[in-house]
C-alpha cells in the first residue's frame, strides 16, 4: 500500500498536476479569503470557503482523472494486479494519495483563521468546522472521481464524467425543490425506477427468471406500501434526491453546526465509492 | 511447480482458451507457441492472476492463484506483452518502486537492483526517464522488473517482439542465463526463438493445446518421412544403381548440381537410418560423398502442419496427447 501511495505522491509532484491542483486551489481560496475576510472584513472564514466549493467541479477531475484511467491505458495495471498485494490495498494507497494532496492544501488554509485572529475576534470553532466539512466534501468527491477513473481507459472521459457528476450533485437540491411531493406521483416514480433497475440487472445478468421475480416483488411491495401506508410516500422523491445532494450536508458545517450524521454521511459516501472501485476492478477481471 | 488444470476462458460466446492442461517442473523452460490470437497472452494473464479463469485452476508452488493470490503472485515475475513501465519515472526509480511493491526488504533493495541492472545491462541508462528510452531498452526494463524479487517463476510474453536482431540475440542469451535459476514460461510466434531457448515446446492454436513435447522430439509427431540430402561425385546412372541397392529408400528427388556430381534427397520411412549404408555403398564403387545432411522437419514445418487444419488434425492430436500421457 505504501509503495503505491509513495509512487502516486511522487508522480503528482514530478508532473505538473500536483502543483497545478495546489496552485489553483490556493488561488481560489485566497481570492475568496481576500474578498470576504479582507475586503468586506467579515471575521468568519466559513464565508470565504462557502464560495469556493463550486470549484471542485474543476479541481477534483484534475486530480482524479488519470489515477486509474492512465494505468488501464498504459497497461501498468498488469504490474499492479499481478504483484503480491491485494487490489484493496492498491486502491486505498491511491485514494490516500489523493487525500494527502488535498490535505496539503487544507493544511495551508488552516493557517488563514489564525492569521485573521491577529487582527480581530475570529470564531475559531466555526471556522475549523467549516474547514473540516470542506475537507470531507472534497474527499467524498475524490472517491467518486476515483471510481469513475477506474471505469475507463480515457483520462478525458473520466474528467468529463466526473465533471458532470459533480455538477449534478451541486444542482440536485434545486431540482428536488421543484419536484412534486404528493403520494401518487412518488409511487409511480419509484415503480418506474424499480422497473429500470431490474431491467439493468437483467442486461447485466441475462437471467430472465431472477429479474422478473425481483421486478414483480419490488412492484408488489411498492403497491402494498402505497395502499397500506401512503404517508411513506410523503415527499419521498425530494428526500431521496436529498441523499444525492453531497453539498447540502456541507451547509451545516458552513453555518457552524457540527453534526455527527453529516460526518457519517461523508464517510459513508467515501467508503461506498472506494468499495465500488475495488469491486468494479475485481468484477472486470472476472468477465 | 506450475500446474494448470482444465483452464477455460470465455469472452461471451468466444472461447479464448479451451480446457488447457499442463504442468511445468522446476528449472524447465517452456515455450508457448501459437499464431496470433491463439490464446497465449490470455493463458499467461490467467496464470499470473491478472484475469480470472472461467473454469479450471492454476497452482503455483502449491498455492492456488485464486484462493491464495498473494502467495502465488509472490512466486511469479511477469513481463506482459507491453512492458508495464511508468514513463515518467527514471529506470532506477521504477525498479525501486517495483521492489517495494513486491515487498522486497528495504536493506536488500539497493543490492538487488544494482545486480539486476548490471545483468540486464541497463545500468548505463539508470538515471534516464523511461519515456526517453528506445523500445529495446524499455523491453529490458520490463524484463528487469519481472526479475525483481528473484521470483522462482518467470512468465515472459513475447519478450523479443519489436527488437532488432542484435537485441533479440542479447535478450535470448539473457533468458538462457536466467533459466539456470528460474523456471520460465515464454511465449512467441517466432519459432527459431523457441527452439533456441526452450527445452519444451507447447503449441497452442485457437485456445487448444495441440502438442507438448521436448523441442528435439517435436518432429516425431509428424507422420511422414525423414530425408537425407546428399551430394555424390560420380555419374547419375551409377548413383542410381547404389540407391536401388538400399531397400529402405522410398523416394528420391534429384536437384540441380555441378558437372560430375549428383545432388538428391533420399526419403525413408520414419526412424530409418541409411547414412552408413550409403557410405559403404558409395565407398565400394569409389564414389566420394561430398556432403550429407539430414533434412528433418524444421519447427516451422511442424508448426504449420500442426496448425493448418483443425479437423484433419483432430485424430493426430489425440494420438499425441495419449502418447504424452503414457510417458
Amino acid at each position: 500500500m505504501l509503495a503505491v501511495y509513495k509512487k502516486e505522491m511522487r508522480s503528482y509532484f514530478t508532473s505538473i498536476i500536483g502543483w497545478l491542483f495546489l496552485g489553483f486551489f490556493l488561488l481560489f481560496v485566497g481570492l475568496y479569503h481576500y474578498l470576504y475576510n479582507m475586503y468586506y472584513a467579515y471575521s468568519n472564514f466559513a464565508y470565504a470557503l462557502s464560495g469556493v466549493y463550486i470549484f471542485f467541479i474543476l479541481l477534483v477531475p484534475m486530480l482524479t482523472m488519470r489515477i486509474m484511467a492512465e494505468e488501464n491505458k498504459q497497461k501498468t495495471d498488469q504490474l499492479l494486479f499481478t504483484s503480491p498485494i491485494s487490489i484493496s490495498k492498491i486502491i486505498l494507497g491511491k485514494f490516500l494519495a489523493l487525500i494527502s494532496i488535498f490535505g496539503i492544501g487544507i493544511l495551508v488554509i488552516c493557517v488563514y483563521p489564525l492569521a485573521l485572529s491577529r487582527y480581530g475576534e475570529v470564531n475559531m470553532k466555526w471556522s475549523y468546522a467549516a474547514i473540516m466539512g470542506f475537507f470531507l466534501l472534497g474527499a467524498a468527491y475524490m472517491s467518486i472521481g476515483l471510481f469513475i477513473s477506474s471505469m475507463t481507459e480515457s483520462q478525458a472521459l473520466a474528467a468529463v464524467l466526473t465533471f458532470i457528476t459533480i455538477i449534478v450533485t451541486l444542482f440536485v437540491d434545486g431540482i428536488a425543490s421543484i419536484l412534486p411531493t404528493d403520494d401518487k406521483t412518488a409511487w409511480i416514480f419509484f415503480a418506474v425506477v424499480a422497473l429500470v433497475v431490474t431491467l439493468i440487472t437483467y442486461l447485466l445478468m441475462k437471467n430472465i427468471l431472477v429479474s422478473s421475480i425481483t421486478a414483480i416483488v419490488l412492484e408488489a411491495a411498492l403497491a402494498v406500501l402505497y395502499f397500506v401506508h401512503p404517508a411513506f410516500y410523503d415527499g419521498l422523491i425530494v428526500r431521496v434526491f436529498g441523499w444525492f445532494s453531497v453539498v447540502a450536508r456541507y451547509d451545516d458545517f458552513s453555518s457552524g453546526i457540527l453534526n455527527i450524521s453529516d460526518v457519517v454521511y461523508y464517510l459513508s459516501v467515501i467508503t461506498l465509492f472506494v468499495f465500488l472501485t475495488i469491486q468494479s476492478i475485481k468484477k472486470r477481471r472476472w468477465s | 511447480m506450475i500446474e494448470v488444470k482444465g483452464l477455460v476462458k470465455k469472452y461471451g460466446d468466444h472461447l479464448a482458451v479451451d480446457n488447457l492442461n499442463f504442468s511445468v517442473d522446476k528449472g524447465q523452460v517452456i515455450g508457448f507457441l501459437g499464431p496470433n490470437g491463439a490464446g497465449k497472452s490470455t493463458t499467461m494473464n490467467m496464470i499470473t492472476g491478472y484475469i480470472s479463469a472461467t473454469e479450471g485452476s492454476v497452482i503455483i508452488n502449491g498455492h492456488d492463484v485464486y484462493d491464495e493470490p498473494e502467495e502465488a503472485k509472490r512466486c511469479i515475475g511477469y513481463l506482459p506483452e507491453l512492458p508495464p513501465v511508468y514513463t515518467d519515472m527514471t529506470v532506477k526509480e521504477y525498479l525501486y518502486f517495483v521492489a517495494e511493491l513486491k515487498g522486497v526488504e528495504k536493506k536488500r533493495r539497493e543490492g538487488m537492483i544494482k545486480d539486476i541492472m548490471k545483468r540486464i545491462q541497463i545500468d548505463d541508462v539508470s538515471g534516464r526517464l523511461i519515456k526517453y528510452l528506445s523500445k529495446g531498452y524499455r523491453q529490458r526494463v520490463g524484463l528487469a522488473q519481472a526479475i525483481v524479487g528473484y521470483p522462482e517463476v518467470l512468465i515472459l510474453d513475447e519478450p523479443t517482439v519489436g527488437l532488432d536482431p542484435k537485441q533479440i540475440i542479447e535478450i535470448r542469451d539473457l533468458i538462457k542465463d536466467l533459466a539456470k535459476e528460474h523456471t520460465i514460461i515464454l511465449s512467441s510466434h517466432i519459432l527459431s526463438e523457441v527452439s533456441a531457448v526452450c527445452d519444451t515446446v507447447m503449441i497452442i492454436n485457437k485456445g487448444k493445446l495441440i502438442v507438448s513435447d521436448k523441442t528435439e522430439n517435436l518432429s516425431k509427431h509428424i507422420s511422414g518421412t525423414d530425408g537425407l540430402t546428399l551430394t555424390i561425385k560420380g555419374e547419375k546412372a551409377l548413383v542410381n544403381e547404389i540407391l536401388k541397392g538400399i531397400k529402405e529408400i522410398t523416394k528420391v528427388t534429384y536437384k540441380k548440381s555441378e558437372e560430375g556430381t549428383v545432388s538428391f534427397t533420399a526419403y525413408t520411412e520414419k526412424g530409418e537410418d541409411i547414412r552408413e549404408a550409403i557410405f559403404y555403398a558409395c565407398a565400394n564403387v569409389k564414389c566420394p560423398i561430398l556432403s550429407m545432411s539430414s533434412s528433418s522437419m524444421s519447427l516451422e514445418d511442424i508448426f504449420l502442419e500442426m496448425t493448418k487444419d483443425e479437423t484433419s488434425k483432430k485424430k493426430k492430436v489425440k494420438k499425441v496427447v495419449t502418447a504424452k500421457e503414457e510417458k
